[in-house]
């Protein structure tokens, strides 16, 4: 089996290079469509046509812009991430800590926020129509269903204006102990949990229950297997494959997404910085940015395949 | 010129105890505080507690943090790209101008020791001596020359090249003196070395990312589109100061997240906040704002020589059509003046008060567009999110319309690329201009024939004659007199209507001192960072 | 396990629940209220009514002004327009195509497959606002071009999901037997998979509603669809936001609208009649 396996991961592996690719070049062409180009934007208001024509000979952006894309996926190959054209400074030293921070943030939301759905879409499922199911599903909902950006506000005005427990901003850089780290993440963490937990936590209870509903199922019951058991044993390893992608949409949106927290509560992450990039039209950052956000999609995305297609016996 | 509120007496101070103790809220105290007839200097007021900074004594330490709304990974060291709120304040901790911009609109010398020349085109600097710069080179002419001459250099890509194609000779006479050479005579040079921009580097820079100048501040860390902190410079020639140990610069572009930073204590000082969070900070204890009227304004622009622009039917009947009142109350909240159609603010020392703005007039307006034969058609007008409160002024307008019978087509616009694809090309947008030290620099970028930035493409060739006859004359009364009727000028036959130039308001930690307002802009025309100090 | 709902009543043949009429109830009232807007609200949506910004509740506004003095009531009621038009429209199109490409592609299997996912994957990967960026600067912003960016952004994740529950399904004895009976693939997917499927397929269409409501306001902003004084509810929370400190009714009640409306969908699809004979009841 295990070559099995490793077949698998290997084929995974070549597939998502290859939508790797199909992104940059959709990304690329999606970017060659917008007016403007580095040199005018950087110019603003200051833009005469003599200024734009002479910056544009200075930073080299005089080449047909699909030659300068063909030149960075080469540089790729070699490691080499390119030079941003907004400020000159090499994109990976750019991206470098900031990746960092929009990783951590990341992995402690999902520490916080999988099992937390995972246990809540569970026991809506297996507790369907009562009190609890019904609760689970109006709060859900209902959090979802404000913006991110009145969630965030709302935390910040509560907890660091109103009470002042926790820091408006998330300056990580100024985090020194274990407390410090805590209060700086809190209002983060929560807000982006409240985003993402509620997609994970209906599309479990929507999996489970379908599963819960099987003849197969029915008929452990009346063979007297306890509840939880087949749950467990049962109902869940076939709801894996839906639960597992659930999650890993959810989870894809923290690398890219998270712009609007970014901006709240100041944390440098990446998000932001993509979008600066689109808004300076600064085509080596664009596009080692989307690199990042595709390879972390598909990541996710390739391990929920894996696993959803090794809890299935007739997949394998 | 006005007189100004420099110090509280103590019956000041007791008229508005008085006032707070009776429950005024901050609007009542500063209707109050009008009517009492403190007339203000020009573009200023302080609204804080009683016990006034003004007279107390500088304090040594303490760390600042300020927030400014925009930032992104093109934020820059380089004075000749600097752009943004962000990138002149941290060019003015780091670098210094020739000259500046007291909170009066009155040039003084900085770097420069004294300007002269007998016909306005060929001038003579004399240095200040004694100046050094971070890494420890002495201030000479070269730096001064290799400083200014870099704005013509399109590779730099200067924001001012246009500006500064008017100086063509530089020399350096010798150690502290420049030569400077224009093409044409400009009083207004010593005016003009002012700008943000021209700050003096060393020569022969070619990285900008050490920010290596002659300001208040060392650069300790700078992260475009993240942060940048300045410490202390102990060898700065201005003695005394700065005060701050170290001050730190960020950019919260949501105005509800900056605000309540500045509430939660996270910074002491808010730049430019919604006027809308006015009477959130009002409200608050150890907090206070600070209001300037600089010069900027977001004016509505129709081109004339485009249709709808080109019937003088329509263009009027828009001008009568604008409530200005009403901009000013319900889209800035109080928080500008009301503007008579042409881009000399009262906080300049040439501003023409005598100039009224036409009055919001329906009927007319009506009257007007029935004679173009447009109304009734729908015209679109062009705003964004780019030139500040335009879609609030649109929306005003249309409204306005809607009730007389015309229809106002507002198309809401991405910011993104705004200043390449919308202004100055579409026949009706908004745009928002920058305050500029001079009538001169005013007219020459926006209204001359030949402007590059001419918003309604307004053409007079007695307008460009009275612009270079102003420019080259050294008498301050006749400059005075011809731009008091070039900006009577541009108010009846442009096609800008400005309704009104925006003020900017700070907020701030009371514990931060020192702070006035200038008109090149908030944060003391964002060169707050060497005259601010945090009380004990 | 105990059901403290109200036990399932019958009707024509159909049982029911009260919370899934009761959102079936908030969902036609605000359905309405889009029809019969521009009749029913007191003021015009662009009138400056109040001196003042975030006004209270009170006679002859009875929902506050906005931030710039305009009812907030008019603005609501007709914001609930383009919330519930624009929204429906574009979760239909999304899911529809989303879930009919996913049941097709788990069946067809092989390179249809293979395609088909990779694209919509690299969909996916690419962000909304450069997106929607892209539209605006390519094909103008109409209300169209925003349900179909809307619609567009959304097909993957229904594509993905719909494909994974079909994928199982597929796997089943009954579907071998299906197919060795012969029956072609529009059989397959109609009669076999999709009633298999269909009730998380719906609880995703749900979320997804959701989802588009409050990216329909981001968008908005961008320029792409609604153009001022229009505005569709996540507009107005948006616009609106800076009265959040005061409790001002002008961000709080058209939030309680969105909540409300997507609530109600949710749980009506929770509780959708359901036949009697239906097994698992």
């Amino acid at each position: 089996m295990t070559s099995g396996v490793l077949n698998l991961v290997l084929k995974r592996l070549a597939i998502a290079v290859v939508t790797l690719l199909i992104v940059l070049f959709a990304v690329f062409f999606a970017t060659s469509m917008l007016p403007g180009d580095t040199a005018s934007i950087l110019l603003g208001q200051a833009a005469t046509p003599e200024a734009v024509a002479g910056l544009r000979e200075a930073m080299h952006l005089n080449d047909p812009a699909i030659l300068r894309f063909l030149r960075w996926l080469l540089g790729l190959l070699h490691g080499d991430l390119g030079t941003s054209y907004a400020n000159e400074m090499p994109v990976a030293a750019l991206i470098g800590g900031r990746f960092v921070n929009t990783m951590e943030l990341a992995g402690i939301t999902t520490l916080l926020s999988v099992p937390l759905a995972l246990t809540l879409g569970i026991t809506a499922a297996m507790l369907r129509g009562s009190l609890y199911d019904r609760t689970v599903t109006i709060l859900s909902i209902g959090v979802i269903s404000v913006p991110e950006f009145m969630v965030a506000t709302l935390a910040v005005l509560l907890f660091a204006v109103y009470l002042k427990w926790l820091p408006a901003l998330s300056s990580v850089n100024e985090a020194h102990t274990l407390t410090d780290l805590v209060r700086i993440y809190a209002m983060p963490v929560i807000t982006l949990t409240f985003v993402i937990s509620a997609q994970m936590i209906r599309m479990t209870r929507a999996a489970v229950i379908e599963t819960l509903s099987t003849p197969y199922v029915e008929m452990a019951l009346l063979k007297g297997a306890s509840r939880g058991r087949m749950v467990l044993k049962h109902a869940l390893p076939n709801a894996l494959g839906p639960i597992v992608n659930a999650v890993a949409l959810s989870l894809s949106y923290l690398v890219g997404g998270v712009i609007i927290v970014e901006t709240i509560f100041n944390y440098p992450g990446i998000a932001k910085l993509m979008v600066d990039a689109v808004a300076t039209r600064d085509l080596p950052l664009i596009q080692s940015c989307a690199m990042i956000f595709c390879l972390g999609y598909l990541l996710l995305i390739t391990v929920a395949d894996i696993i959803a297609i090794m809890s299935n016996p007739r997949l394998r | 010129m006005t007189d100004k509120i420099t110090n509280w007496t103590s019956a000041d101070d007791a008229m508005v105890e008085n006032a707070i103790r009776r429950g005024a809220s901050r609007r009542e105290l500063l209707k109050m505080l009008l009517a009492g007839g403190a007339a203000v200097a020009a573009g200023s007021i302080v609204l804080g507690r009683a016990t006034n900074a003004v007279a107390a004594e500088p304090v040594s330490g303490g760390t600042f943090k300020a927030a400014g709304w925009s930032s992104s990974t093109a934020d820059t060291l380089d004075p000749a790209k600097a752009s943004l709120s962000t990138d002149y304040v941290r060019c003015c901790s780091l670098y210094n101008r020739l000259t500046f911009l007291d909170k009066d609109g009155v040039t003084q010398m900085e770097l420069a020791e004294s300007f002269d020349s007998k016909d306005a085109k060929t001038w003579t600097v004399k240095l200040r001596k004694g100046v050094t710069f971070h890494d420890g080179k002495a201030l000479t002419a070269d730096d001064v020359v290799f400083s200014l001459k870099r704005h013509l250099d399109p590779a730099v890509g200067s924001k001012v090249a246009k500006i500064a194609a008017q100086m063509t000779g530089f020399k350096a006479v010798d150690k502290s003196t420049v030569e400077i050479t224009l093409a044409d005579p400009n009083a207004d040079l010593p005016t003009i070395l002012a700008l943000h921009h021209f700050m003096i580097v060393q020569d022969g820079t070619t990285d900008f990312s050490k920010g290596n100048g002659t300001g208040a501040f060392v650069l300790q860390t700078f992260e475009p589109g993240v942060r940048s902190v300045v410490t202390k410079n102990k060898n700065y020639w201005k003695s005394g100061k700065p005060y701050l140990d170290s001050f730190e610069f960020i950019a919260i572009s949501d105005d509800s997240a900056r605000v309540n930073a500045l509430l939660s204590g996270d910074i002491n000082f808010a730049a430019s906040i919604n006027p809308r969070a006015m009477k959130l900070i009002g409200g608050q204890q150890g907090f206070e704002l600070s209001k300037t009227t600089s010069g900027n304004y977001t004016d509505l622009n129709i081109r004339l020589d485009m249709d709808p622009g080109n019937k003088a039917d329509f263009v009027a009947g828009m001008k009568y059509l604008v409530n200005r009142e009403q901009i000013v109350k319900s889209a800035l909240r109080g928080l500008g003046e009301i503007g008579n159609d042409q881009p000399v603010s009262p906080a300049n020392i040439f501003h023409n008060p005598d100039i009224k703005p036409k009055a919001f007039d329906p009927d007319k307006a009506k009257f007007h567009f029935q004679k173009s034969g447009l109304l009734g058609q729908s015209i679109p007008v062009i705003a964004s999110d780019a030139a500040t409160s335009s879609i609030d002024m649109a929306v005003i307008i249309q409204a306005a319309g809607a009730d007389i019978g015309m229809k106002l087509d507002v198309q809401r616009v991405p910011s993104d690329g705004y200043w390449d694809n919308y202004w100055l090309k579409a026949p009706i947008h908004f745009g928002n201009i920058n305050p500029r030290p001079t009538p001169d620099i005013l007219f020459s970028l926006l209204y001359a024939s030949n402007a590059p930035w001419n918003e309604s493409q307004y053409k007079s060739e007695k307008f460009d004659k009275l612009l270079v006859e102003a420019r080259g004359s050294l008498d301050q009364a006749k400059r005075k007199e011809i731009y008091n009727q070039m900006q009577g000028m541009v108010s009846e036959e442009a096609g800008t209507i400005i309704p009104a130039y925006i003020s900017n308001v700070d907020a701030l930690s009371s514990k931060v001192k020192g702070l006035e307002a200038n008109p090149l802009g908030g944060m003391m025309g964002y060169a707050m960072a060497e005259y601010l100090w945090l009380e004990a | 396990m105990a059901r403290v709902a109200a036990s399932p009543r019958s009707f024509l043949g159909h049982s029911y629940n009260l919370v899934g009429v009761v959102a079936a109830l908030v969902i036609l009232a605000w359905t309405l209220i889009a029809i019969f807007a521009p009749a029913i609200i007191p003021h015009s949506i662009g009138d400056i009514v109040d001196d003042d910004y975030f006004g209270p509740m009170r006679q002859g506004l009875w929902l506050g002004s906005d931030y710039l003095g305009r009812d907030m009531l008019s603005r609501v009621l007709m914001g609930a327009r383009y919330t519930v038009g624009i929204s429906l429209a574009a979760v239909a199109i999304a899911c529809f195509s989303g879930v009919v490409l996913g049941m097709v592609a788990a069946v067809t299997g092989g390179w249809l497959d293979t395609c088909l996912s990779r694209f919509l994957d690299a969909m996916n990967s690419i962000p909304s606002k450069l997106f929607g960026l892209v539209v605006v600067a390519a094909v103008g912003s109409s209300i169209p071009a925003l349900i179909l960016t809307l619609a567009v952004i959304y097909i993957p994740g229904a594509y993905r999901f719909a494909r994974a529950l079909a994928v199982n399904i597929n796997t089943m004895d009954f579907m071998t037997v299906a197919r060795v009976r012969g029956e072609s693939t529009a059989y397959l997917i109609g009669s076999e998979i999709l009633p298999n499927i269909i009730r998380p397929v719906l609880a995703d269409f749900g979320l997804r509603f959701v989802f588009i409501v409050l990216l329909l306001s981001g968008l908005s902003f961008l320029g792409l669809g609604l153009q001022p004084p229009l505005a569709d509810w996540g507009a107005l929370v948006r616009e609106n936001i800076g009265g959040l400190p005061f409790a001002a009714p002008a961000v709080i009640i058209p939030s309680l609208a969105i909540a409300s409306l997507t609530i109600s969908v949710n749980l009506l699809i929770d509780n959708l009649p359901q036949k009697i004979r239906d097994r698992d009841t």
